[in-house]
This record gives structure tokens, C-alpha cells and sequence, in this order.
């Protein structure tokens, strides 16, 4: 168990694609002594990077899973929580996220800060998460760690400053100039494990005196006391790093690292730096929910006391070599194996059977874990993003924004016998990921799975394949559409029925109306007993059961308002059916009526392009019905930012590839649904008469 | 529930619009002149949005500020206007809008020059078909020290793209000469360029809307406006 928990760091490492997290990470591995050979990421050696345990990663060279893995360092136990590094993984990202107390954002010293970086900011802002930044790959050609912390500025609005200087850059980077210690730091033998300190080259130190003035003046913002020392000129180290934690902790400094962690420099001083500036889990402030019968919902700010009743969050579930695992962040009180805990979203209670600590590609059996810790589970039945708590507490971790899938599409397995271990994939995979939806298609019989983007889904049919050896077919993805009434329209409908039998008798006046505020409404305004009060809810249930396939163009209906104003009844032929069936026939009969709308999801995309290819960024954007927000202009790239429908994004990365010879990126996330075009709508209608036309 | 023509008709902007008589009108120059933080840039997100309602295309360009935080700023905006004044077809106001404005920010660059400007709205009518009507230009010109030849330039500008150019100048809290209307003389000294001059005076916990210059009319209107101090939206009767 983890004694002091101001020795404690939970931290995230992320970073855009290429700019070498796995390598980073490695190397933090390798240099905290818990795996003996380093390993590249795309390998020569053909072992790949500890972190990355999907194959599939391995073999894009991205990290999609965030295992948590334990080092120490410096005294100081630190929880690695990997993040997933593409966006439409943003689940992923966001789970991450959640149960980190601070994350290392990692730059390429050549390209800098780019559209990725700028969305992964973007959620660490949301999640109000204090960073440092590491300068990584300082020994390519064209690294220049000085304009990218200006670009950390500029782009990402950080007060970012650099609390070293490179000693060398592009292929004569040799070590670094620590601007706090003012000395000058190599890294020497096969893997830079021995650092040997010097003082700072003559040719440097005019360039050291000035950036650390520099950073002196960044920092004394935050600490009146080293302001003082630095007027008198009698800064010392430990109050240079007090200030730059305390601007760190407020969430208004970026100490800027650097260094090459594919040559073997920096990384040490990092993980320093990391274990001096960043939070532990008591300086951060975790808000949980409280559900009590008498008081409802309230929010409370979770204790980080192991004396106080567990909290814990479960934040990731795994299939692996080890059978499933599940870890779990402790918020408040502690956990030991063979207790009894409770999940409360199911209330069921399961028995803690093994509680491990994860390393790299090992695991340790540990006894218990207590408040701010990060340990993993064995033999848990949960889904992502349950709390557990010891019974006495009826408390969660907020819950996480979940949005609702945008694409989908059907999967069939080409060979018959695999269909159980595809039905296994998609439930494990539906487990893990709450975005990760799955339906069968009333016609078709298909299984349809549903997602948050075209990469979203090609990565979970790549798995079935590896993981579960099930070759799919797919049909082309689908968007989401949804339909929902363009004005208000009153109703009043009969259903009578009598042949033969008891019959049905209802009749209900009202309206319904467009209502942006949820997805369905109904409003009971019914007085006098029209209708007698145990039929009101078989009104709302007929209604509900409509929404599922909207007339339109049988996308599901949503913002709509139903409002129950009067009716009448028969004592003998009205029932809870009769009275469904009655609100099933007005919504047939009136919703038509209000000239329903076609809803297209929309994604905000942004590119981010050299200058010289900014016509023809904007050309495939313009092609694409996109409604373009903004330009941000600086010396050499621009960005765009556009609302774009999803429709219109399929291959697009292919096109911006094609059409800027590489140079230009890209990052998608959904923004929100709003109304397609005429033609667009009609299209979709066409195709949903013609498909009905077909069914029958 | 009111639909946004209605809306349109009924905007405190039409207000301000007729004591302009027509407006700032095309190729001519509008100042907002106020204290720091009294509201200069929402009165002009308010002229922008009133512009975007009615579907005039709108180039906001900002020297100080991220594409997203003026977004951000339109967003706010627009969700107070069409839940205090209870729009109907939010969804499609809110598109039209969208497809009307265009925020270019130049946070990033080391120093602006008008010509980079230009370069980009003859870019945008070209790769993006986008040829604003009104520009709010936020962060330029700093009257303190721009010279003639720029005003004269900016001028141009608006001539050749016929834009509704605004943009704003600062009143300090003393020791800035000014002259007998209240104007700055830093920014009275180009008068001969400037088409429209409204001042925001503070008056309690709001805002009043003063017109200086009204083009070259002698008989100043008063306008009988004034800023919400919580929305910063202007008031509506």
C-alpha cells in the first residue's frame, strides 16, 4: 500500500501521433528499472513498446488502450495512464482524463503544436488538468524547442516557459542546460542512464542567464517570496521550483521540458520535474455525486481519506493474457483483498478476490490500495465508468458525457461458425466502451455497430479480427440521422374498434411540438378524470413507442414535446392498450402534420495547413457543405475551422492527403445535430420510401 | 414564439439604424469609443449579429483573440437572444448565422499590416465565396499611434471591398486630451475619415449609447440605447 500520498502522482502522457509519446513513455519504463530492453516502437527487434499490449497498435504504431502502469521514481510512486492518442477515441480520452491528477503533453520539436494537440489541450482545459510540457525529438533536423513553447503560447494559450535549453540541437544535440540548477546535464552509456553534470558551455551561458530570467519572471507571478529573492538577486533552486509548482497547481504556468527520448536525453529530468511539479491526489478536486432519499443529488467534493467509506471509479476494462481486468481509481477510504464492494449502479456486491498493481507487461499481487491510488481488479463484472463503494456510501464519481454514436454499420462474419465469437467481440467491446453501441436491423436481421467516427469503428473490426479471429464483412457506414417536428400541431384522435369481442375505445386531445430541451417530452394536463389517471402512462407509452423510427425517413424522432390536454373514455372498451394504440394513431396521423425536419450530425473539423495550400484546403472543404467558422493565421500555417456533415467526411483524409502533398492535418469530433438541407432530406426520404417499398 | 424575421423588425438596431439614417453605409468607416471593459467589442458582436440575422455576411477579425473564444462569444450571445426573446426556428437561425460569418484571427501573428488583410478578404471571396458586407475589426487600429497614411489605407479598404468597416478606440479614465464632444483628439485628428463615432458612457450599473458623428449631419439623434450590463446585449423595449 502507498504510504504518503504527497508521494503519490497520477499522471497522463499525451501527445499527437508522431511526436514519440511511446518512445517517451518507454524510456520512463526502462529508466524506472521495470524492463530490462528498450524497445522502438515500430520495432526492428519486432517485440514493440511495453505499453502498446494491443497488436494492433503495435502494428500502427499508435497507442489506442490506456493501461495504467506503475513506476517509482525519486521516492514518488507514479501511476502512468496512457492516452489514447487519435480523437475519435475521445471516450477513451475523456475516461483517461478523468482519474489523472496532471499529464505530460508531448511536442515534436519540429512540427510543434498541431490540430491534435490543439483538440487534446481543448479537454484537458475541460478537465481542468495542470500540465508541463516535454520538446521531444530536439536531435532532428529543424527542432527548435524555442518556438515551439512560443506556439504553446500563441496557439494554446498556455504561459508556457522553458526551464531548460538544449545544449546542442538537430544531429549535435548533446545534453541539456537546466536553468534552475544552472548547470549543464549529459547523458551518457548505452541508454543515457548515467548523467554527469558540468558547468555550462561558455557559447551558452549568456543565452542560460537570459532564459532564466525569463523564467524567474514567469514564476515569481505566483510566489511573492521569490519575486523579492529575485529583485535582491538571491533566487535559490527551492524557491524557483515552489513558484513554478504553485503557477503549475493554478493551472496558469507550463514548465516547457526537452530532449530527445529516442536518443536518451531529457527523459530523467522530465520524470524529475513531473515528480516536483505536478499534483498529488489531495491537491486536486474530485467531485462526486451523492444520491440521498431525502435531499436527492448533491455534489461533494470526495475526501482522498483512506479512513473515510470507499469511492472508487472504474475506468477501463481489459480481455487479456490475464482473463479481465478492470481498473479502478480509489477517490476516499481503502480496499484489501477478500472485501466486499458494492456497484452502484447495479447494487450488486461482488467479493474482491485479486487486487494486482500493473506494471509495463507484469503484474504485482498486492494486499490493498487506498485513496488516490490506481489498481486493477481481477474477476469483476462491471461496465466502464461504474463507482464502487464499500455499502455504506450511495455515491458516484460523476459521470462522464457520454455522446451518442453518429456512424454505424452492418457487420456479418464471412464464415457462419464465427458468429458466436463475433456476438462475444461486440458485447466485450460494448462492455469497454460506452460509445460502442450495437443493434440488430429490424429488416435485415443484420447486426448493425455504431460509433463516433469511421476510425472508431475500423479499429473495433481490426480487433475482431486479432483478437477474436472473426473475418467480418461491413457494409458501407451509415450516418445517424434523426427527425423531428418542425412546428407545433394540435391533435385530437379517436380510436374505436369494434369487431367481435371486447373492444377498444380512447381519445386524446393535446399538441406536440418541437422541444430542444430533451429528447421527449410529455406533459399531462388532463383534469376532471377525462382520462382516468392509470391510462395517462399508456398515452406516453404509445407515443414512445413511436420515436424509434420516425415516418420521414425512420431515423429516430427526438425533440419533441407531447402534451396531453383532454380525452375520453369507455368504462367496458378502454384499457392500458386501447389507450397506447390511440396515441400510436394520432402520432401517425399529426406528426406528419408538422412538417418534421431531417437532423444530420454535424463535425467540427479542423485543419491546420501551410499557407501555400490554404486555397486548396479550403477547396475540399467547400466541396464538402461545409460551414466555415474561422481562419487563425499565423507566419507559415493556418488553421480552418469548419462545421462539417458527417455525410461528407468519409475519405476525406485521403483528399486533404492528396490535395496539400501531406503537409496539411486534420482532427474531427461531433458538435451537434442540426437540420439537413431540402435536398439532402429528401434524398433520405426517397431512400427510406424506396427501402420500405422493398420490405414489403 | 417569434420567428426571426419578426425578430429582425423589432431589434433595438433598427433604432440605431434610423437615427443613422440608413446606417454606417458601405465603404465607410464606424468607431465605438469607450473606457476599457465598458463593452466596445459586444456592441459590435451586437451590430455583427443583427447583420448575421439578416443574413449579411460578416468578417469579424480579431488581432487579440482565438477563433474560439469569439465563437464562443457569438454562441453566448445568440442562446440570450433567442431565449430572452423566445425564437422559434432556433435551429435554422443558428445556421444561417454560421453560414453568414467568418472569424479570422491573427492571434498568432508578430505584427498586423492592413495588407495581410486585404490579401485574406480576396482570398475568401475567391477560394470561399465569402464577401462580407460589415467587418468588425477588433484590436486595429491603435490610435495612439497610427498614422495617416494607415487610417487613409483602412479607408480604402473599405472602399474597394465596399464594406460596413467598425472598429474601436479606447477613452482613458484621465489625462487623455479630448475634445468638446468628449472625443479623443487621437482619434478626432481623423475625423475626415471617419463616417460615424459612438461613444458608451457608463451610467450606473448600465450603459448609454451616445452618438457623436453622425456622417455629415449636424443634427445628432439621440438614441435611446443602452447595454444590458449582464448579457451586454442591447436592450430591447
Amino acid at each position: 500500500m502507498i504510504g504518503e500520498l504527497s508521494r503519490l502522482r497520477n499522471i497522463g502522457i499525451s501527445a499527437h501521433i508522431d511526436s514519440g509519446k511511446t518512445t517517451l513513455t518507454e524510456r520512463i519504463l526502462f529508466y524506472t528499472n521495470r524492463i530490462h530492453a528498450i524497445h522502438e516502437v515500430k520495432g526492428k527487434d519486432g517485440v514493440g513498446a511495453t505499453m502498446d499490449s494491443m497488436d494492433l497498435e503495435r502494428e500502427r504504431g499508435i497507442t489506442i488502450a490506456s493501461a495504467a502502469t506503475h513506476v517509482e521514481w525519486a521516492g514518488h510512486h507514479i501511476n502512468i495512464i496512457d492516452t489514447p492518442g487519435h480523437v475519435d477515441f475521445t471516450i477513451e480520452v475523456e475516461r483517461s482524463l478523468r482519474v489523472l491528477d496532471g499529464a505530460v503533453l508531448v511536442l515534436c520539436a519540429v512540427a510543434g503544436v498541431q490540430s491534435q494537440s490543439i483538440t487534446v489541450d481543448r479537454q484537458m482545459r475541460r478537465y481542468k488538468v495542470p500540465r508541463v510540457a516535454f520538446v521531444n525529438k530536439c536531435d532532428r533536423s529543424g527542432a527548435n524547442p524555442a518556438r515551439v513553447t512560443e506556439q504553446l503560447c500563441e496557439k494554446l494559450g498556455h504561459n508556457a516557459v522553458l526551464v531548460q535549453i538544449p545544449i546542442g540541437l538537430e544531429a549535435d544535440h548533446q545534453g541539456i542546460v537546466d536553468l534552475v540548477r544552472m548547470k549543464a546535464v549529459y547523458f551518457d552509456g548505452a541508454n543515457g542512464e548515467n548523467i554527469r553534470e558540468e558547468e555550462i558551455p561558455a557559447p551558452l551561458r549568456h543565452e542560460a542567464e537570459a532564459r532564466r530570467e525569463l523564467l524567474i519572471d514567469a514564476a515569481s507571478m505566483f510566489d511573492d517570496r521569490l519575486m523579492e529573492a529575485a529583485l535582491e538577486g538571491r533566487a535559490t533552486e527551492e524557491m524557483i521550483h515552489a513558484a513554478v509548482r504553485k503557477g503549475v497547481l493554478a493551472r496558469e504556468l507550463t514548465p516547457v521540458f526537452l530532449g530527445s527520448a529516442y536518443k536518451n536525453k531529457g527523459v530523467q529530468l522530465l520524470m524529475d520535474g513531473l515528480v516536483r511539479y505536478l499534483p498529488d491526489p489531495t491537491e486536486v478536486e474530485n467531485e462526486a455525486t451523492r444520491a440521498d432519499r431525502e435531499n436527492g443529488e448533491s455534489k461533494f467534493v470526495v475526501s482522498n481519506d483512506p479512513r473515510d467509506p470507499l469511492l472508487a471509479l472504474a475506468f477501463k476494462l481489459e480481455d487479456g493474457t490475464y482473463g479481465q481486468l478492470t481498473y479502478i481509481r480509489l477517490y476516499q477510504g481503502r480496499l484489501a483483498k477478500g472485501d466486499t464492494i458494492v456497484n452502484v449502479r447495479t447494487g450488486k456486491k461482488v467479493k474482491v478476490g485479486r487486487l494486482v498493481r500493473m506494471h509495463a507487461s507484469a503484474m504485482e499481487d498486492i494486499e490493498g490500495a487506498s485513496a488516490g491510488d490506481i489498481v486493477a481488479l481481477f474477476g469483476i463484472d462491471c461496465a466502464s465508468g461504474d463507482s464502487f463503494t464499500d455499502g455504506s456510501l450511495v455515491a458516484s464519481m460523476a459521470s462522464m458525457h457520454v455522446p451518442d454514436p453518429v456512424i454505424s454499420l452492418a457487420v456479418r462474419p464471412k464464415d457462419k461458425k464465427s458468429q458466436d465469437s463475433l456476438s462475444k467481440a461486440i458485447q466485450r467491446f460494448s462492455k469497454e466502451d460506452p460509445t460502442f453501441q450495437v443493434a440488430a436491423d429490424a429488416e435485415t436481421g443484420d447486426t448493425v455497430i455504431k460509433g463516433m467516427g469511421e476510425l472508431h469503428l475500423d479499429v473495433y473490426i481490426e480487433r475482431m479480427r486479432r483478437e477474436y479471429k472473426v473475418e467480418v464483412e461491413t457494409s458501407p457506414p451509415q450516418v445517424a440521422y434523426r427527425e423531428t417536428p418542425g412546428r407545433a400541431v394540435d391533435f385530437e384522435y379517436v380510436h374505436k374498434k369494434q369487431t367481435g369481442g371486447s373492444g377498444q375505445y380512447g381519445k386524446i386531445l393535446g399538441s406536440l411540438e418541437p422541444w430542444s430541451e430533451a429528447d421527449f417530452a410529455f406533459e399531462n394536463r388532463v383534469t376532471g378524470g377525462n382520462i382516468p389517471g392509470e391510462y395517462i402512462g399508456s398515452v406516453e407509452k404509445g407515443f414512445r413507442s413511436m420515436l424509434a423510427e420516425g415516418p420521414t425517413i425512420g431515423a429516430p424522432v427526438v425533440n419533441m414535446k407531447v402534451t396531453l390536454a383532454d380525452g375520453g373514455y369507455h368504462a367496458v372498451d378502454s384499457s392500458d392498450n386501447a389507450f397506447q394504440e390511440t396515441a400510436r394513431g394520432a402520432f401517425r396521423e399529426f406528426y406528419p402534420k408538422s412538417n418534421p425536419k431531417v437532423l444530420e450530425p454535424l463535425m467540427l473539423v479542423s485543419v491546420e495547413t501551410p499557407r501555400e495550400f490554404q486555397g486548396d484546403t479550403m477547396g475540399t472543404l467547400m466541396q464538402r457543405r461545409a460551414i466555415v467558422l474561422g481562419t487563425t493565421e499565423d507566419e507559415d500555417f493556418v488553421r480552418i475551422d469548419a462545421e462539417v456533415p458527417l455525410a461528407e467526411m468519409f475519405g476525406y483524409a485521403t483528399v486533404l492527403r492528396s490535395a496539400t502533398q501531406g503537409k496539411a492535418g486534420f482532427t474531427m469530433e461531433f458538435k451537434r445535430y442540426a437540420p439537413a438541407p431540402a435536398a439532402v432530406a429528401e434524398e433520405l426520404r426517397q431512400q427510406f420510401l424506396e427501402k420500405r417499398q422493398a420490405g414489403k | 414564439m417569434v420567428y426571426r424575421k419578426e425578430l429582425n423588425k423589432r431589434s433595438p438596431l433598427r433604432v440605431f439604424e434610423r437615427s443613422l439614417h440608413g446606417g454606417l453605409g458601405k465603404g465607410n468607416i464606424g468607431v465605438v469609443t469607450s473606457r476599457k471593459g465598458v463593452g466596445k467589442t459586444a456592441f459590435l458582436t451586437d451590430i455583427a449579429l443583427d447583420d448575421l440575422m439578416r443574413e449579411r455576411p460578416v468578417l469579424h477579425v480579431t488581432l487579440q483573440h482565438s477563433v474560439e473564444r469569439v465563437l464562443s462569444f457569438y454562441d453566448e450571445m445568440f442562446g440570450e437572444l433567442a431565449r430572452s426573446q423566445r425564437l422559434e426556428d432556433e435551429a435554422e437561425t443558428r445556421l444561417a448565422v454560421e453560414r453568414h460569418r467568418h472569424v479570422l484571427s491573427y492571434k498568432g501573428i508578430k505584427e498586423f499590416h492592413l495588407e495581410r488583410l486585404r490579401e485574406s478578404l480576396g482570398f475568401l471571396a475567391q477560394h470561399a465565396a465569402f464577401r462580407p458586407e460589415a467587418l468588425v475589426l477588433d484590436g486595429y487600429p491603435d490610435f495612439t499611434a497610427v498614422t495617416a497614411a494607415e487610417i487613409a489605407a483602412l479607408k480604402q479598404l473599405a472602399q474597394d471591398f465596399a464594406l460596413e468597416l467598425w472598429v474601436t478606440a479606447l477613452h482613458h479614465r484621465e489625462g487623455q486630451p479630448q475634445d468638446e464632444r468628449g472625443v479623443p483628439l487621437e482619434v478626432a485628428r481623423f475625423e475626415a475619415y471617419l463616417s460615424v463615432i459612438v461613444h458608451l458612457e457608463p451610467q450606473g450599473d448600465h450603459v448609454m449609447l451616445r452618438l457623436v458623428k453622425d456622417h455629415e449631419n449636424p443634427d445628432l439623434a439621440a438614441l435611446h440605447l443602452e447595454l444590458d450590463p449582464r448579457t451586454l446585449l442591447l436592450r430591447w423595449s
